[in-house]
């Protein structure tokens, strides 16, 4: 019956409940969208530089990150790599062996980043497979290499190519050697395209004239698990000869630049659910006010503050429910369209896309479908009703039925 | 039995008392049909808002059947009204958003009456005003008359110790006036249903079996016939 009630309440005026409803949904479905477009561009660029790069937590030799050459490697066992493989959420560990070289093919020249990678784990954690765009997805040979898709523009390479690595090896030895080119990768981010050849981490190995030795260890975590914890637990397995950083310490400004453009959405939001809360306040003053009456009457016939105060509590819950309903209805097959056809970042004005490449991240805006966003914002416009519902709840306390139904 | 005792109830307005009811004393016994007038001011409702517990008495004493309901605490009043008094108001009071007998279950289901007996109650009620036919029309589909017919039945549901009526009549015109008094005299008279009427209509004057006569909040008569 309070049921009944409550929902014939809200249609007692029409108008008001369409516009209160449009107003919640209104904004919903602006802040939806707006943290939709957000988390999915974050996603994106964490997709393309973590986890097909990066990896969410590394580990190199002490001091290797201040200075980055192969005289900072460190030497893998496969006992070590178990030591961190059993730590909780931990999905996958790739060694990789990185160092800086100059190639050449024909009258051209290049300073680029060679890296060796064991390609079976870096299929697990980076999904090398699907990025290859030309040629063989695997080495073959131990002098094949398979160049990021810049360079294989700038040099207008084709498989079979040979190209010339030229640089420093470990401890002071040189590094030379012919290359055959095996395949074309798209990292999906314009920087990393233009400088990244990768070989097979013993090629690379042979390469710079050392065995055993890796730069990096690359480490992927499950779903769900907090990368700074991973990172907690390594360290405390692993000896202080090691330095363990997450993708948030590696890509500092990355991290900064998702932070404050977070805080900006934030702000946003903020607004629009200040505008929410006194939209809906508006309206659950009138409902109260202009109901004193009644509310006296229902008193005098014995029912109950509590029931009273349940009326009016549930009046205001329906209506950010309808408001709710509808705004993330709505939002829902736009996020969709947008996370299958991502915005891209030309179509706001021209050289905004190579602007963004030159931070290194795909200029595509992917919304976010993730239902943790329309969730945690739905949640939100059910506390502001339950925080505004408070003043009915002081109004029913205080109410006497006498003074009510003189009004 | 409705007894009270040396009642007395204060209003302040602005800088003034006003004695709203002056040391009234008096007793209603069971299947009693009173009438309590007087002009304007003289405190007819508010010693009828006293006796149901929707005022409280600046001093004196309320005795519903030997219980001193003056001394309860708001929530024990509303229980208390809700199981032995029955309202009926000048101007109707149903809730506009319920159907007649919704009206009526509202109050049993405030009681925990299961769903059979509720129904069973408030069709019989209906019918018993004569309403049994507009069960399902919401107040704004009633006529003054008609809403007023709903209330009593509602005002029974509880099966009540006795019924309080603030100016039933004021709103209705003589054939709606006479017809509820018939109702209220018949239940009076076939169930012993006590009834207490404020009023100053000579309709329920001339019907009521005792008048009690208020001015300036003092009983100057009680008459009964």
């Amino acid at each position: 019956m309070i049921l009944k009630i409550a929902w014939r309440n809200i249609w007692r005026n029409k108008k008001r409940t369409l516009i209160t409803t449009l107003s919640i949904s209104g904004a919903l479905f602006l802040i939806i969208l707006m943290r939709s477009m957000q988390f999915g561009f974050y996603d994106n660029i964490i997709n393309t530089i973590v986890q097909s790069y990066s990896g969410y937590v590394q580990v190199h030799a002490n001091g290797y990150w201040d200075k980055q050459s192969v005289n900072n490697s460190m030497e893998v066992d496969e006992k070590f790599i178990n030591e961190i493989n059993s730590i909780d959420g931990i999905d996958n560990i790739a060694k990789r062996l990185q160092t800086f070289s100059l190639v050449s093919k024909g009258e051209k020249s290049k300073g680029v980043i060679i890296t060796g990678i064991e390609i079976e784990k870096e299929q697990l954690i980076t999904d090398w497979d699907k990025r290859i765009i030309e040629g063989s997805k695997s080495f073959d040979n131990a002098d094949r290499i398979i160049l990021s898709k810049g360079i294989a523009e700038y040099f207008d390479v084709t498989m079979g190519d040979t190209l010339v690595l030229f640089g420093q090896g470990y401890q002071g030895m040189m590094a030379a050697g012919k290359y055959v080119a095996n395949g074309i990768i798209d990292l999906k981010n314009p920087k990393l395209n233009e400088n990244a050849i990768f070989m097979d981490i013993e090629s690379a190995q042979d390469y710079i004239s050392s065995e055993n030795i890796a730069t990096h260890l690359v480490i992927d975590k499950k779903e769900y698990y907090d990368e700074k914890k991973i990172a907690e637990d390594v360290r405390k397995a692993i000896s202080s000869d090691y330095e363990v950083m997450t993708w948030k310490e590696i890509l500092p400004e990355l991290d900064q630049m998702i932070t404050a453009d977070n805080v900006g959405g934030l702000i946003m939001a903020f607004i629009l659910y200040v505008i929410v809360c006194f939209g809906m306040f508006g309206t659950v003053l009138m409902m109260t006010e202009e109901r004193m009456y009644e509310l006296g009457v229902l008193l005098s016939i014995g029912m109950d503050k509590i029931k009273l105060y349940l009326i009016i509590l549930l009046e205001t819950i329906m209506l950010s429910s309808i408001g709710v309903i509808i705004g993330v209805l709505t939002t829902r097959p736009i996020s969709h369209y947008f996370n299958k056809n991502p915005i891209n970042m030309d179509s706001f004005g021209e050289g905004l896309g190579d602007a963004m490449g030159e931070f290194g991240f795909d200029p595509i805006m992917p919304f976010s479908i993730n239902w943790d966003i329309p969730i945690s914002h739905a949640a939100f416009i059910f506390g502001i009703s339950l925080l505004i519902s408070i003043y009915p709840a002081i109004r029913i306390l205080s109410l006497n039925p006498v003074k009510a139904m003189k009004k | 039995m409705i007894e009270t005792e040396e009642l007395k109830k204060t209003y302040k307005q602005g800088s003034l008392k006003v004695k709203a009811v002056d040391n009234v004393n008096l007793k209603i016994s069971d299947g009693e049909f009173t009438a309590i007038v007087g002009p304007s001011g003289s405190g007819k409702t508010t010693l009828l808002n006293c006796i149901g517990g929707l005022d409280n008495p600046t001093s004196g004493k309320v005795i519903i059947d030997g219980e001193l309901i003056s001394s309860y605490s708001s929530n024990q009043m509303i229980k208390f009204r809700l199981n032995n008094i029955g309202f009926v108001f000048q101007s109707y009071n149903l809730i506009p958003v319920l159907t007649a007998k919704e009206n009526i279950e509202m109050v049993m289901l405030m009681q925990g009456y299961n769903k059979q007996d509720m129904e069973k109650r408030s069709s019989d009620l209906l019918n018993e005003v004569g309403m049994g036919d507009m069960s399902k029309r919401r107040p704004a589909e009633l006529s003054g008359g008609q809403q007023q017919r709903v209330a009593v039945a509602r005002s029974l549901a509880s099966k009540p110790k006795f019924i309080l009526a603030d100016e039933p009549t004021a709103n209705l015109d003589s054939k709606s006036t006479a017809k509820l008094l018939d109702i209220m005299s018949r239940l009076n008279k076939q169930e012993n249903i006590t009834f207490v009427f404020s009023t100053h209509d000579q309709r329920v004057i001339d019907r009521a079996r005792r008048v009690v006569t208020l001015e300036d909040g003092k009983i100057i008569k009680d008459i009964k016939k």
